[in-house]
């Protein structure tokens, strides 16, 4: 033990030296690799993120040389704002609905898929259309289908609900529902993707086992799949309410926000402020805001992920 | 299966019927289901493309068949008058340029990262995976402040470095994935020979990670061609919009016209459609990888 540990002591002098030069030279080959994607990523990702809290100190129209240092001011006026509430909001109940949509009916629909014995690859192939579509296509497709004309209300007059019809996205009722429902249209392919992918890996004698305890389907789904799914669904669950929240596209080339301001979210409200107010620090406090959250979940996220893997 | 039931006795034959009637009921039920879900999916897109190649009068007399006879009118409406020609080309620019940049920055950020122990290895891992999660909506605008200082607003460029410098981190670690895989006695062989650090890579490791390179490409394509906030900022003269611009821009003018507003639908994703047919695999796999482990 003691004579180890010497001859270890006497061998890392001269190694000592000949490593920290090679560590030296790994991480400058190491960084020449590495130095596109940094530089580009800290000029134009890392860089903006810190401007845009620096913006957010300052009242600033964009295009005047000059700009007022306000501190907090443009905070404390946006946390007085009734309109960053209406959209903050909007915002948690269009992400409630997409969340809970795709999470319940991509977890029904991944589990269906796994007991289909044919045709799974046809059906994902399906599902998964959706999510290659353009969100402008996607906006496009679904504000035709909820026109007053359109076919969704065709489809409740044939089936006798003519008497709910209305322009779906010219309801303040409804525009909000109807925006989230065409979001979840265009993610939940993916969703289901990624559940069938965690059903596939669950461990099959578990199935086997319950079968002979005698469980039934619906049995196994609750005692058998949706515990071991658990880490799978924290996943999906976080990773659609992070895209959710930066929702953009798909307001903006409908409602716009409106009708009176109905489907106005974070984004919306910050892009109206900066780029057509020409309030570009007050437009970066809601963006900040918006940073926040994001980053926050997408913690959280990290986290969970981290514990799962241990 | 079929041994067991015949020697079994009679009553156990019986609930071996029944439940093989269960059973199939049950399949018929799932694939009801699935089929209902599945014209969720397709029917709102099949809709649009259709009506693309449907006239006026049909539009109106038969919105929801198939067109009859189908029109060509749309489209070359779009595509002359709708300038989507126009479009369609600054599209093609932006996104191929994109894509050429990306595959060759994410391996080699990805190469770097999987295989190479360095020092400060650990932030710059940490400060990619934030990167990941930073929305571009957020910092769109100083983001357009940066753009307005370089002289970059109206050029394929600003669009094309933001996309790059946005999806660098998550095209690096899907790259990092791919070079994990590869077992480590190859650069050992590799060393002992005399191998260069580059000629390394570029002769041994990247012929390996192909897939993972064309994962990288298609997928920033897809994201690229699809984009609309970063060409609605930074790109406002009409000789330099993308499809998607040019869609929002025909939403607005032409609200009702939906044979046209089709065709602009069927331009954009017709693309995007067939090379989603061909590379399923990689779109799925590439896409399900930024939500499961990377």
């Amino acid at each position: 033990m003691a004579r180890t540990a010497t001859r270890a002591q006497a061998l890392t002098h001269q190694q000592r030296v000949r490593r920290r030069h090679l560590l030296r030279r790994r991480t400058l080959i190491a960084y020449a690799f590495l130095a596109p994607a940094l530089i580009l990523y800290v000029m134009f990702v890392v860089r903006p993120t810190f401007q845009l809290f620096g913006m957010s100190f300052y009242t600033w129209n964009g295009v005047s040389p000059t700009r007022d240092f306000v501190a907090l001011d443009n905070f404390t006026r946006l946390f007085a704002d009734p309109l960053f509430w209406k959209s903050l909001r909007n915002n948690l109940v269009f992400v409630v609905l997409l969340v809970a949509f795709n999470v319940t009916v991509g977890l029904i629909t991944a589990s269906a898929l796994a007991r289909a014995t044919r045709g799974r690859l046809l059906y994902q192939l399906v599902f998964f259309l959706p999510v290659v579509q353009a969100s402008i296509v996607t906006a496009l497709v679904w504000k035709w289908i909820y026109q007053p004309d359109g076919l969704l209300n065709r489809l409740m007059e044939d089936v006798g609900l003519g008497f709910l019809t209305r322009g779906w996205l010219g309801d303040p009722n409804t525009a909000l529902p109807a925006l989230a429902l065409a979001a979840a249209w265009s993610g939940f392919g993916l969703s289901v993707v990624i559940f069938l992918a965690g059903i596939q890996g669950i461990d099959h004698t578990l199935y086997d086992a319950a079968k002979v305890d005698g469980a039934n389907v619906r049995q196994m789904f609750f005692n058998v799949t949706a515990p071991q799914l658990r880490p799978v669904v924290t996943v999906v669950f976080l990773l659609e309410m992070i895209g959710a929240f930066q929702t953009f596209d798909i307001i903006w080339a409908t409602t716009r926000g409106g009708p009176v301001s109905a489907t106005e979210v974070l984004a919306t409200y910050m892009f109206k402020r900066s780029f057509t107010e020409a309030q570009f620090g007050y437009g970066a406090a809601v963006a900040v805001t918006l940073m926040i959250i994001v980053l926050t979940a997408a913690l959280i996220s990290l986290v969970i992920r981290e514990r799962n893997e241990d | 299966m079929v041994a067991i039931t015949t020697t079994t006795a009679p009553p156990a034959r019986a609930s071996a019927l029944t439940r093989f009637r269960r059973r199939r009921g049950a399949m018929i039920g799932l694939y009801v289901y699935l089929t209902v879900v599945a014209a969720f999916s397709l029917l709102p897109l099949l809709l649009a493309w259709m009506t693309a190649f449907k006239d006026r009068a049909q539009v109106v007399s038969n919105p929801y068949g198939f067109p009859n006879p189908p029109v060509m009118d749309n489209l070359q409406e779009a595509w002359t008058s709708g300038r989507f020609s126009r479009y369609f080309m600054s599209s093609v620019i932006i996104s191929v340029i994109s894509v050429l940049a990306m595959v060759v920055i994410a391996p080699l950020a990805g190469y770097g990262l999987a295989r190479m122990r360095f020092w400060g290895r650990e932030v710059v891992i940490g400060g990619l995976l934030i990167g990941l999660t930073i929305p571009v909506t957020a910092i769109i605008l100083p983001l357009y402040t940066v753009m307005r200082e370089l002289h970059l607003l109206n050029t394929y460029a600003s669009v094309v470095i933001t996309h790059v410098a946005l999806g660098a981190p998550f095209f690096a670690f899907i790259m990092r994935a791919f070079f994990l895989r590869l077992p480590s006695a190859l650069e050992d062989a590799a060393r002992v020979d005399g191998c260069s650090e580059l000629r390394l890579f570029w002769s041994v490791m990247l012929p390996l990670v192909r897939p993972g390179v064309l994962t990288v490409a298609l997928l920033e394509f897809l994201w690229t061609w699809n984009n609309l906030i970063l060409p609605l900022v930074f790109l406002t003269s009409e000789n330099v919009r993308t499809l998607p611009i040019g869609m929002l821009l025909l939403t607005g003018r032409f609200a009702t016209d939906y044979g046209l507003l089709s065709a602009a639908v069927l331009i954009l994703s017709f693309p995007v459609v067939v090379l989603f047919l061909i590379f399923q695999r990689n779109f799925v796999e590439g896409l399900a990888s930024g939500s499961v482990k990377g």
